[in-house]
C-alpha cells in the first residue's frame, strides 16, 4: 500500500516505523527538516519537507496513487484539513488524528466522512480505556482482550518468589500441563524475544502469558502475584484522560481527582459529580497524605508532564500505594519503568499509533497491537480454507521461529494452542510476532 | 557495533562476487582460451570463504544493522571484493604479483581505471571480461545491486545505501530503498544494453562492445585494447563513447525523471545544467588552443576535445590520444579537469559538480554577507535554499579531499615519484578517473611505481569512490566509542 504519513512526531515515526517494516510504501511529509532526517536514517521511508495542508506538497506526494492518507501532526485543524484535501485530491481512505471527543461521535462522524475523513483517532479516549483496563486488572502491567475476553493477554512482571522463576519453558510446560496457558513473549534488557523450550525465566523480566478466563487467577499465581479488588483510586491531573478515566471508575470506586488549576478544578468539580475533586499540586506530599493516600489502592498521574507523573508515582509507591499508573508521552522512557519500578506507563501516542495501523491492517487480519514497549505485535488472524495453516498440527508447521501461536477462538469456544492442536478454516488464531516476520504469516493463512 | 551482522553481509557480497567471476567463461569457452580453470578456481574460493562466513553469522539479526555497520560493511565490503577480486589475474598468472593485481581489481571496483598491465591484448578473453565487469559493478555499486536482488531488509539497507552512493544528500526514486536500487539498476542496464547495440552497429565485436559499455557507463575507463579507444578508428564509435559517457556522468535520477518524460530538469536542476554548460565551455575552450596549435580539422577538432573534456570530466579516463603533447596550457587544464568529477548520483567519482556548485555560490554569497551582515541571505540550489548543514558537510568534504590529495602527493614524492607523476597519479586515483600526468599520463600505466605506492593509490581510490566520509569515519575516534 502507498501511504502517506503527514506528521512525523511520536505517532507518525512509530506509525512510519513499523509499516515500512511490513512492506508498505510510506511517504513521510513534515515541515521540520531534522525530524525528517532523524526519520529517514532510521526507517525506509520518503521524506517531503513541507505542510501538509500545501496542494502543491501533496501533490509532490502524489496523494492522488495514494491508498492512505494519516494526518497524525500536533494539530488538529491541520489533520482534519489536510485530510479532506487528500481525500478531494484523490486519496482512497484517509485518517485524522483529532482532540475533540464531540468528533467521536456517531452522528457528527458522519459529517466527517461525508467531508471525507473515513476514520478519527482520538488518543486520550484510548488511554483513557487503557488506564480503565489496568485498574481491573489490578496486578498485570498490560491486559489485552480478544472477543469479548475469550482470551486474554496478560503482561505482568516476574517477582522473586513466582513459581517459575529459573525454569525453562519446557519444564513449566511439563510441571503445569493441566492449565491453558502460553507464555508467549519475555523482555528482558530492552530486548524481547519469544520464549522457547530451553528459555529460562529470571526475576523482574517482563512476561506475556495468554489464557482463557478461568485461567487468570492462575496465571497471576504463576507470576508471585495475586488481584486485588481496587476501591480507592487518586488521579493527578484533570486533562482529557484524567477526566474520562474519573468519569469511567467513580461507578464503582472512590475517586479523588487532584488538579492545580483553580478554574479547571471548578469545572471538573461541575462535570464530575461522584469525583472528590481536589485543588492542589500532586508532588505536595503533605496535601497527599491528608487526603489519605495511605489508603490508594491505585495511583493514576495523568498530567501533560511526563517528569511530574512519573515522580508522583514513585512518591506514591513509596507511601505504599499497590499500583501505581503514569502517562507518559515520550517513547524514550518506555524502557525505564522496569528500572525505577513503575508498574504501567500509559503511552497514548503509542496507542494511537497502534490503533492506526490496526485500521490499515484490517482485511484478513482482525486486529494488531503492539505490546506496549515492547518489540512484540499481537496480531488476529482468520484462517482461510484450505490455507497452509489448517493442514497440519501446530508442532508439524513451518512456523518461523520469531512468531508463536498463542490461542485460537472457534465460534463460542477458545482454545490455548499447544503443539497437537489443529487449527481449522475460519478459526480466529491469535498470533505473536516479532517486527519482520509479518509476511511469512501471512503466506501461513492464505 | 554488531561485527556478525557486518560479517553476515560481507559474507553475501563474496558470494555473490564469487559467482560473477564465472560470467566470463562463455567468452574463453568462444574463444577457446585457457584462463577458465583459473575464474573457477577464484569463484570457488571466494564463494566458499563467503559460504564460510555466511555459516558462522547467518543467525544475527538483520535489524541490528545501524549506521555504524553501515560503514563498515561497505568499507569493508569493498577491501574484500577487491582482495578476492584479485584472484583470477594472480591465479592464471596473468598478473604474477599480488599487488599489482590488487592494484588492478581495485582500480576497476572504484571505476578508476589506471592499468598496471603493459599489454592487454594478450590477456585471455574471460579475465578481460572479469576486468570490465568490476567496472560496471563499482559503477552503479554492488551494495546497490545486493539491495536490489538480494533480500536484505529494508532499514539496514538505507544505511548501505546512504554509505555507497555518491552525492550530499541521496534521493530515492521510490519510498522503498529495495525498489529504488532495482529503478537505479534497472536504468544502468538499458544504458549499458542500448550502448551495446550501438557499438556492435558501429561495427565493433560483441566481446569489444559488451566490454567498453560496461566501462562507459561505470565511467570506468578499462579497454580491451591497448591503444585504449584509440584503436577504434570511427568517428561513429567515438560519438557513442561521447554520448553515454556524458549521460553516465548525469544524476541518475533525472534519468528516472526523463524516463517519465518529466523533462523540466533542463531549466530546473542546477548540477545538470553547471554539468552541461561547463563541458562546452572546456570544450570550445580546448578546441580553440587546439586549433591555433595543429591544423586539425574543425569536426575532428571538436570531436577529440568534447571526447577528452568528457572522458575526464566524468571520470571516465578514456584517451584517444596523447593529450600530454597538446599545447603546454592545456595540460594544465586537464590536470585540474581531474579534480571537477561528474554529478551526485551518476557512476562518477571526483569531488562532484554539486559540490563545487554550492561551494562556489556560497563564497560568492559570503561577499554579500560581509556589506550585510544581519540579512539571510541562503545558497539556492535546484531553486530551493540549502540548509547551513548541507553547505557544511560540503565544505568539510572538500577540505578532507585537498587535504588528502595534498598529504598523499607529498608522501609520493618522498617516496620517489617526480612531482608531475605524483600529484598526476594522485589526483588521478583519489577522483577515480585513470589517466593522470607525469609518467603515469595517457598513453603510460602505473606498472612501474613500487609496490608500497600502490597500495597508497589502491587506498586513495577506496577513498574516493566511497566519497571519504565511509571510509575516513572508521578512522575517527568517535566511530568506535560506544
Amino acid at each position: 500500500m502507498r501511504i502517506i504519513i503527514a506528521g512525523m512526531g511520536d505517532v507518525g515515526y512509530h506509525l512510519a516505523k513499523e509499516l515500512s517494516q511490513d512492506e508498505h510504501d510510506i511517504i513521510a511529509i513534515d515541515q521540520d527538516q531534522q525530524r525528517l532526517s532523524y526519520t529517514d536514517s532510521m526507517t525506509d521511508v520518503l521524506t517531503i519537507t513541507g505542510s501538509s495542508t500545501s496542494i502543491e506538497i501533496l501533490k509532490e506526494a502524489k496523494v492522488d496513487k495514494a491508498d492512505l492518507f494519516v494526518g497524525v501532526t500536533s494539530t488538529e485543524a491541520v489533520n482534519v484539513a489536510s485530510a479532506i484535501l487528500a481525500k478531494k485530491l484523490g486519496a482512497k481512505k484517509t485518517i485524522a488524528r483529532i482532540s475533540n471527543a464531540e468528533y467521536m461521535e456517531k452522528e457528527t462522524e458522519k459529517m466527517f466522512t461525508e467531508l471525507g475523513i473515513d476514520f478519527m483517532i482520538y488518543p486520550e479516549e484510548l488511554a483513557a480505556q487503557e488506564t480503565f483496563n489496568l485498574i481491573n486488572r489490578t496486578a498485570a502491567t498490560d491486559v489485552m482482550e480478544f472477543e469479548e475476553g475469550k482470551l486474554s493477554v496478560i503482561g505482568l512482571r516476574l517477582d522473586k518468589n513466582a513459581p517459575i522463576i529459573r525454569k525453562t519453558v519446557s519444564e513449566i510446560a511439563y510441571e503445569y500441563q493441566n492449565f491453558d496457558f502460553r507464555i508467549v513473549a519475555l523482555h528482558r534488557n530492552f530486548r524481547t524475544i519469544i520464549p522457547m523450550g530451553k528459555d529460562k525465566f529470571l526475576p523482574n523480566d517482563q512476561v506475556f502469558i495468554i489464557t482463557k478466563p478461568e485461567g487468570i487467577e492462575m496465571v497471576l499465581k504463576l507470576a508471585g502475584k495475586e488481584n486485588i479488588d481496587f476501591n480507592n483510586i487518586m488521579i493527578l491531573g484533570g486533562s482529557k484522560i484524567g477526566r474520562r478515566v474519573a468519569k469511567l471508575l467513580s461507578d464503582k470506586m472512590k475517586v479523588k481527582l487532584i488538579e492545580s488549576d483553580e478554574e479547571k478544578s471548578l469545572a471538573l468539580a461541575d462535570d464530575l459529580q461522584d469525583t472528590l475533586v481536589i485543588r492542589g499540586d500532586g508532588r505536595d506530599i503533605d496535601l497527599l497524605a491528608q487526603e489519605g493516600i495511605i489508603d490508594v489502592d491505585a495511583y493514576i498521574a495523568v498530567t501533560d508532564d511526563a517528569e511530574t507523573n512519573i515522580i508522583s508515582c514513585l512518591m506514591a509507591k513509596h507511601l505504599g500505594v499497590t499500583k501505581a499508573i503514569a502517562l507518559v508521552d515520550k517513547a524514550d522512557y518506555i524502557p525505564l519503568t522496569q528500572t525505577i519500578g513503575l508498574d504501567s506507563l500509559i503511552n497514548k501516542k503509542l496507542l494511537a499509533a497502534n490503533n492506526i495501523s490496526r485500521f490499515i491492517r484490517k482485511g484478513e487480519i482482525l486486529s494488531l497491537t503492539s505490546l506496549e514497549g515492547i518489540d512484540a505485535e499481537v496480531l488476529e488472524y482468520i484462517a482461510q480454507p484450505n490455507s497452509p495453516i489448517t493442514k497440519k498440527p501446530v508442532k508439524g508447521l513451518d512456523f518461523p521461529k520469531e512468531a508463536i501461536i498463542g490461542g485460537i477462538i472457534r465460534g463460542k469456544e477458545s482454545l490455548i494452542a499447544v503443539g497437537d492442536t489443529k487449527i481449522r478454516a475460519d478459526d480466529k488464531v491469535v498470533i505473536f510476532l516479532l517486527p519482520g516476520a509479518i509476511k511469512k504469516i501471512e503466506k501461513l493463512f492464505k | 557495533m554488531n561485527f556478525k551482522v557486518v560479517l553476515k553481509v560481507i559474507s553475501l557480497l563474496l558470494i555473490l562476487t564469487g559467482l560473477l567471476m564465472l560470467s566470463g567463461i562463455p567468452f574463453s569457452i568462444y574463444y577457446g582460451d585457457d584462463d577458465i580453470i583459473a575464474l573457477i578456481i577464484s569463484a570457488i574460493i571466494t564463494s566458499s570463504v563467503g559460504l564460510l562466513a555466511w555459516f558462522g553469522t547467518r543467525k544475527s539479526d538483520d535489524r541490528e544493522l545501524g549506521k555504524r555497520e553501515g560503514y563498515l560493511i561497505v568499507t569493508f565490503g569493498w577491501v574484500s571484493m577487491a582482495l578476492f577480486g584479485a584472484l583470477p589475474f594472480l591465479i592464471y598468472g596473468a598478473i604474477p604479483n599480488y599487488t599489482d593485481a590488487f592494484f588492478e581489481t581495485m582500480s576497476g571496483f572504484t571505476t578508476t581505471g589506471a592499468t598496471i598491465l603493459e599489454d592487454i591484448e594478450v590477456i585471455p578473453h574471460g579475465l578481460l571480461f572479469w576486468r570490465s565487469l568490476t567496472q560496471w559493478l563499482g559503477g552503479m555499486g554492488i551494495i546497490v545491486l545486493s539491495i536490489a536482488i538480494l533480500p536484505l531488509l529494508g532499514i539496514g539497507g538505507m544505511q548501505l545505501f546512504a554509505a555507497e552512493v555518491p552525492g550530499v544528500t541521496k534521493d530515492k526514486l521510490h519510498p522503498r530503498i529495495k525498489e529504488t536500487a532495482k529503478r537505479l539498476w534497472g536504468i544502468y542496464v538499458i544504458f549499458t544494453f542500448t550502448e551495446v547495440v550501438l557499438l556492435l552497429v558501429g561495427g565493433m565485436s560483441l566481446f569489444d562492445a559488451i566490454n567498453h559499455s560496461f566501462t562507459t557507463m561505470a565511467t570506468g575507463g578499462f579497454s580491451t585494447k591497448n591503444a585504449s579507444t584509440a584503436h577504434f578508428a570511427s568517428p561513429f564509435i567515438q560519438y557513442v563513447f561521447i554520448l553515454f559517457m556524458f549521460l553516465a556522468g548525469m544524476n541518475f535520477t533525472l534519468h528516472y525523471l526523463g524516463f517519465h518524460g518529466k523533462l523540466s530538469f533542463f531549466k530546473h536542476n542546477t548540477e545538470f545544467r553547471t554539468y552541461l554548460f561547463f563541458i562546452l565551455g572546456a570544450t570550445l575552450f580546448i578546441t580553440l588552443l587546439h586549433l591555433s596549435e595543429v591544423a586539425f580539422n574543425w569536426e575532428e577538432s571538436v570531436r577529440q576535445s568534447l571526447f577528452h573534456v568528457i572522458s575526464l570530466v566524468t571520470t571516465t579516463g578514456y584517451v584517444s590520444s596523447d593529450y600530454e603533447h597538446w599545447a603546454p596550457f592545456s595540460r594544465i587544464i586537464f590536470f585540474i579537469l581531474l579534480f571537477v568529477g561528474g554529478c551526485a548520483g551518476s557512476t562518477g567519482g571526483g569531488i562532484k559538480f554539486v559540490r563545487h556548485t554550492l561551494l562556489f555560490k556560497n563564497s560568492i554569497l559570503e561577499l554579500k554577507r560581509l556589506i550585510h551582515p544581519r540579512a539571510v541571505i541562503p545558497v539556492r540550489f535546484n531553486e530551493k535554499a540549502v540548509g547551513p548543514d548541507i553547505i557544511s558537510n560540503v565544505q568539510a568534504f572538500f577540505i578532507f579531499y585537498i587535504m588528502i590529495f595534498v598529504f598523499s602527493a607529498a608522501i609520493l614524492s618522498l617516496l620517489g615519484l617526480d612531482f608531475f607523476t605524483a600529484i598526476g597519479a594522485t589526483a588521478t586515483c583519489l577522483g577515480n578517473v585513470g589517466p593522470g600526468i607525469g609518467t603515469v599520463g595517457p598513453l603510460n600505466n602505473f606498472a612501474h611505481l613500487p609496490d608500497i605506492v600502490k597500495w597508497i593509490l589502491s587506498f586513495l581510490m577506496l577513498l574516493g569512490r566511497l566519497e571519504l566520509f565511509t571510509v575516513l569515519i572508521i578512522f575517527s575516534p568517535v566511530y568506535w566509542k560506544s
